[in-house]
């Protein structure tokens, strides 16, 4: 599929859409109501939209009202390849993409949606762009490519020099070897989940004017000299929305020309107020009932900053639950009650359930909480109501790198040589999927190393991790009981599990 | 019950010959073992045997925790403290500085009754951005702030550096200085500790004082910052060096000058 073949698609697909939507109820192929948004639809995003997922219904709110999308930044097409923002920032998908809406929009525009552009919704440009096959890393895992510059520049474009080298060991889909591509070539290929862009006011939040994991206060905005909190990009390279945007309008949108200043401004606006959550479960319940605080409207009208710790605990939204009244309980279902029930343990296992956490660079070095150290999940995931890290920074959970990494033969693997001193627990010589922050800082002691993820919508975005390691909510709570020994029984694992589903 | 049973003989015991000898300062180097003790968050303990005398010390206070695949530098006054939290006398002040280039084996002790320290914050516990900055009234004067750092490294030491450097700037906010004079020192001079000669790299005094000094711009944007070097091995009466000598040399100092 050429350039100008995903430009006939993009122009087709909004029609066909506004039409669909137009019709009230729709179905897309599969039976699913039709959910996306097509660029350059021109349709109105409603102060409040409720979207249907396996778990229940994700509710996105926008803060102060309706937008109008006809000649919106976000919602038009930019670019060369007929993408827009909501292309991969979808409202149904927590404002993220899942990998089962790729398949979807794989099989309803035989592979012709703007989506699978060669650039980076393929597994590499090179590969025959009409074959399913070429773009299975969307498809199966949820995967963009990310080229890289190497060597790397920092958040504020100036050339890093890198204290390790890095050599190609696997690279399945040749974006890393062929021609033109490469490290050889001055650059290389990750493959990431793209983060959603909701509940930006806790992403942006500074609560404390260190980032201990790097070691010193925070970096300021060129823009606005606000401290960074870093919690943007995987990689933490854009400390801002201005720089991460014109950073994806190039890299993901193919657009010629930066974005103008009021385009930035008009995303900005909409990112800033947009939120979501999920508002019922599975069996029909509204998570703002009996006590409890779930759905995006407490998000939005939520200060963000705040150490769960010291303030309102992390996932207490769901504590009400714990202690239902009988009369309250006679009102539910029997599978209703256990699953409130199963919600709020599991809020109590998130925050409560300790194990030793071992050989995580950003945790166990080089800040010296100790090698291990005895915590709960909310060790990182501290802040209230989203459960990111008040204190900033990134952390190697060993999700993109050997040995801790499950085996995934799709992706590239890279081994690493540290030229200085060797990484604290990986050694001197390093193998991994994706260096992570290593990319932007250049130090070898920060690779593997990725920005918390969001918290909120999981039910809506599958897979997860940076690198779509786990294939569902069950899949972050095992790869977490094998990679720290947790030892989790099988009902504090359903316990999680449930917590997930109704963030 | 084994657990009540150890616990009641550790109260029962006499103190060691160690912990009798209160407010002597140890020194040595030796790999820790990490005790799995279990009263909460942050509660697990770290043991650190002196080569010298074969007594296993209870160094978890210390503000920069061992790495179980590392040696460690202890640097510490003996206490009499009891042994209760974690089996093994207690050092208090004390610092452990990891040591990458010991490589140890990782070894791990079941609690074995001992219950460990719940976690409490630290006196030296930085304030979230939430809590408003204290206001200082003036007449003000130039000032000095110090702060310190591990045996061989400049990263700031969490709930320990950030917070001097936080009262610092608190401080700073309401003094408006123009100019911040910015050292950092090493300690070079060679000292065998544990039968290994130690001496920290002449330039770390340098990379000290950059380190504090990115900070402090990132802190106070625009404030003219000037840095300097001191490898020399001095050291400090500050008492937030807690009284521990070789803490006092790995230091930075910023001279806030009006």
């Amino acid at each position: 599929m050429s350039v100008s073949g995903f430009r006939m698609a993009a122009m087709v697909a909004p029609a066909l859409g506004a039409l669909a939507m137009g019709a009230g109820a729709i179905a897309a192929q599969g039976g699913a109501p039709d959910t996306w948004w097509y660029p350059g639809s021109g349709k109105t995003f409603a102060a409040s939209q409720d979207y249907p997922n396996a778990q229940g219904t994700l509710r996105v709110q926008v803060e102060g009202g309706a937008v109008k999308t006809r000649g919106h930044a976000f919602f038009e097409p930019l670019g060369a390849n007929g993408r827009a923002c909501v292309t991969c920032h979808q409202p149904a998908d927590a404002m993220s993409l899942s990998a089962a809406t790729a398949q979807q929009r794989w099989t309803a525009s035989n592979g012709h949606d703007p989506l699978f552009a060669a650039i980076d919704g393929s597994n590499c440009p090179i590969l025959p762009q009409d074959q399913r096959a070429s773009h299975s890393l969307l498809l199966e895992r949820g995967l963009f490519r990310v080229q890289l510059p190497w060597p790397m520049t920092a958040w504020n474009g100036r050339p890093v020099t890198p204290d390790f080298d890095i050599e190609v060991v696997r690279d399945p889909n040749g974006c890393n070897s062929a021609p033109g591509y490469g490290p050889k070539a001055g650059n290389i290929s990750v493959y990431r989940r793209p983060r959603p862009v909701a509940n930006m006011k806790y992403l942006l939040a500074v609560g404390f004017v260190f980032d201990p994991k790097q070691g010193f206060a925070l970096p300021l905005s060129p823009e606005d000299g606000r401290m960074m909190s870093g919690n943007i990009m995987a990689d933490n390279r854009a400390g801002t929305l201005r720089i991460q945007m014109q950073d994806a309008a190039h890299g993901h949108l193919q657009a010629g020309k930066p974005l103008t200043d009021a385009q930035v401004r008009q995303i900005t606006d909409f990112e800033m107020r947009v939120f979501t959550a999920q508002q019922t479960d599975a069996h029909g319940n509204d998570l703002s009932s009996m006590g409890a605080n779930g759905g995006p409207n407490h998000l939005r009208v939520s200060a963000p900053g705040a150490l769960g710790a010291i303030g309102t605990p992390v996932w207490s939204e769901f504590a009400a639950w714990e202690k239902l009244s009988p009369e309250q309980a006679a009102t539910l279902t029997p599978k209703q009650l256990e699953f409130r029930k199963s919600v709020a343990r599991g809020a109590r296992v998130f925050r409560e359930k300790m194990f030793l956490i071992t050989d995580s660079a950003g945790i166990n070095s080089r800040i010296g909480f100790g090698n291990p150290v005895r915590n709960s999940c909310v060790f990182c995931h501290n802040m209230s109501q989203m459960g990111n890290d008040v204190a900033p920074g990134q952390v190697d959970l060993g999700t993109t790198t050997m040995p801790f990494a499950d085996s995934m033969p799709d992706l590239p693997l890279f081994r690493i040589t540290c030229r200085g001193r060797p990484h604290p627990h990986y050694g001197r010589v390093i193998y991994t999927m994706d260096p992570g922050f290593a990319m932007t800082s250049g130090k070898c002691a920060d690779v593997g190393k990725i920005t918390l993820q969001s918290m909120r919508g999981l039910s809506a975005r599958a897979p997860f991790f940076s690198n779509g390691l786990a294939r569902d909510l069950r899949g972050i709570v095992d790869y977490y009981d094998r990679r720290y020994s947790i030892g989790y029984t099988e009902q504090e694992k359903q316990d999680l599990v449930n917590l997930m589903s109704v963030l | 019950m084994l657990r009540s049973v150890l616990t009641l003989a550790a109260l029962a015991a006499p103190l060691s010959a160690a912990a009798a000898d209160t407010g002597s300062l140890l020194r040595f180097i030796t790999c820790p073992v990490y005790r799995d003790a279990d009263s909460g968050k942050k509660s697990g303990c770290w043991l650190a045997e002196d080569p010298a005398t074969g007594i296993r010390y209870d160094v978890s206070l210390s503000p920069h925790k061992p790495d179980w695949n590392y040696a460690v530098l202890v640097e510490g006054r003996t206490t009499a403290q009891p042994e209760t939290p974690c089996g093994a006398p207690v050092l208090d002040a004390v610092r452990t500085s990891r040591l990458y280039d010991i490589p140890c084996t990782r070894h791990i002790l079941p609690a074995e009754g001992y219950p460990g320290r719940r976690f409490v914050l630290p006196r030296r516990n930085p304030q979230p951005t939430s809590v408003p900055a204290p206001s200082f009234a003036g007449p003000f004067v130039d000032r000095s702030f110090t702060v310190y750092f591990e045996f061989g490294n400049d990263f700031l030491v969490y709930q320990y550096s950030d917070w001097l450097i936080q009262q610092a700037y608190y401080w700073m906010l309401s003094a408006k200085p123009k100019k911040l004079i910015i050292t950092g020192f090493a300690a070079s001079a060679p000292e065998t500790v544990s039968g290994r000669v130690m001496a920290e790299p002449a330039d770390l005094a340098l990379q000290r004082a950059q380190t504090v000094a990115t900070t402090m711009a990132r802190l106070l944007p625009g404030i003219a910052i000037e840095t300097r070097a001191d490898p020399s091995t001095t050291g400090t009466s500050d008492a937030e060096a807690d009284g521990i000598p070789g803490q006092a040399q790995r230091r930075v100092e910023i001279r806030a000058v009006l």
